[in-house]
């Protein structure tokens, strides 16, 4: 499987934060905006420090 | 002061008593430790089907995505450096998976691939997942937890 790095990042969010959901909160409905705010924490923490090391030079 | 008389009684789902089915500790700990031979294992025999059901499919597909990325499962070789343990910790714990892996010789990972490291990284996280599932398992089975 050749995944790029966005690709394998998605994946990877998905499956942690279903794991995380499902473990930590008790009803369904807690479960599945656990697991959104998780999955999209992810996302956007990855994205923003992706683009505030753009700039480095090394 | 009772409820009936005061002003504000609390909602009906606030007084209901909820009674959580428990097992002594020697059957909580064997539910939960089954969760080595499948992930979710655990919460099925305690009949949270859709539960354990979701964690084997989460937990296996990151394992079976980590091997095709051709990530690396790490053995208990002490002669290697001690930090390779750390892996093992987290490798080992997806269990019977891991085992199975490991005779059929797949984890033996590919370096020059460049998905190496992604898929290595996958695998240590199954298997920490699957330790976080099976310690939900016993919390259930001991009725901490709904």
């Amino acid at each position: 499987m050749n995944l790029s790095h966005f690709e394998a990042l998605f994946v990877f969010a998905f499956l942690v934060s279903t794991v995380f959901g499902l473990t930590t909160k008790t009803t369904p409905k807690e479960q599945f905006r656990y697991g959104v705010f998780v999955f999209c924490s992810f996302l956007g923490v990855a994205i923003v420090v992706g683009w505030l090391m753009y700039p480095l030079p090394w | 002061m009772s409820h009936e008389n005061s002003p504000n009684p609390a909602p009906e789902s606030e007084n209901k008593i909820v009674k959580l089915r428990t097992f002594n500790l020697g059957l909580a700990l064997a539910i939960s430790f089954s969760g080595f031979i499948l992930p979710g294992l655990g919460h099925i025999l305690m009949g949270r089907w859709v539960r354990g059901a979701m964690l084997a499919l989460a937990i296996g597909l990151m394992f079976l995505i980590g091997i095709s990325m051709q990530g690396e499962l790490y053995v208990s070789d002490l002669s290697q450096t001690p930090l390779r343990l750390f892996g093992f910790f987290a490798d080992v714990g997806v269990g019977l998976l891991y085992w199975l892996a490991e005779h059929a010789k797949l984890g033996s990972g590919n370096m020059s691939a460049r998905t190496y490291d992604y898929g290595t990284t996958y695998l240590w996280v199954c298997g920490l997942l699957n330790y976080l599932a099976i310690m939900d398992a016993f919390d259930i089975a001991r009725g901490r937890k709904p």
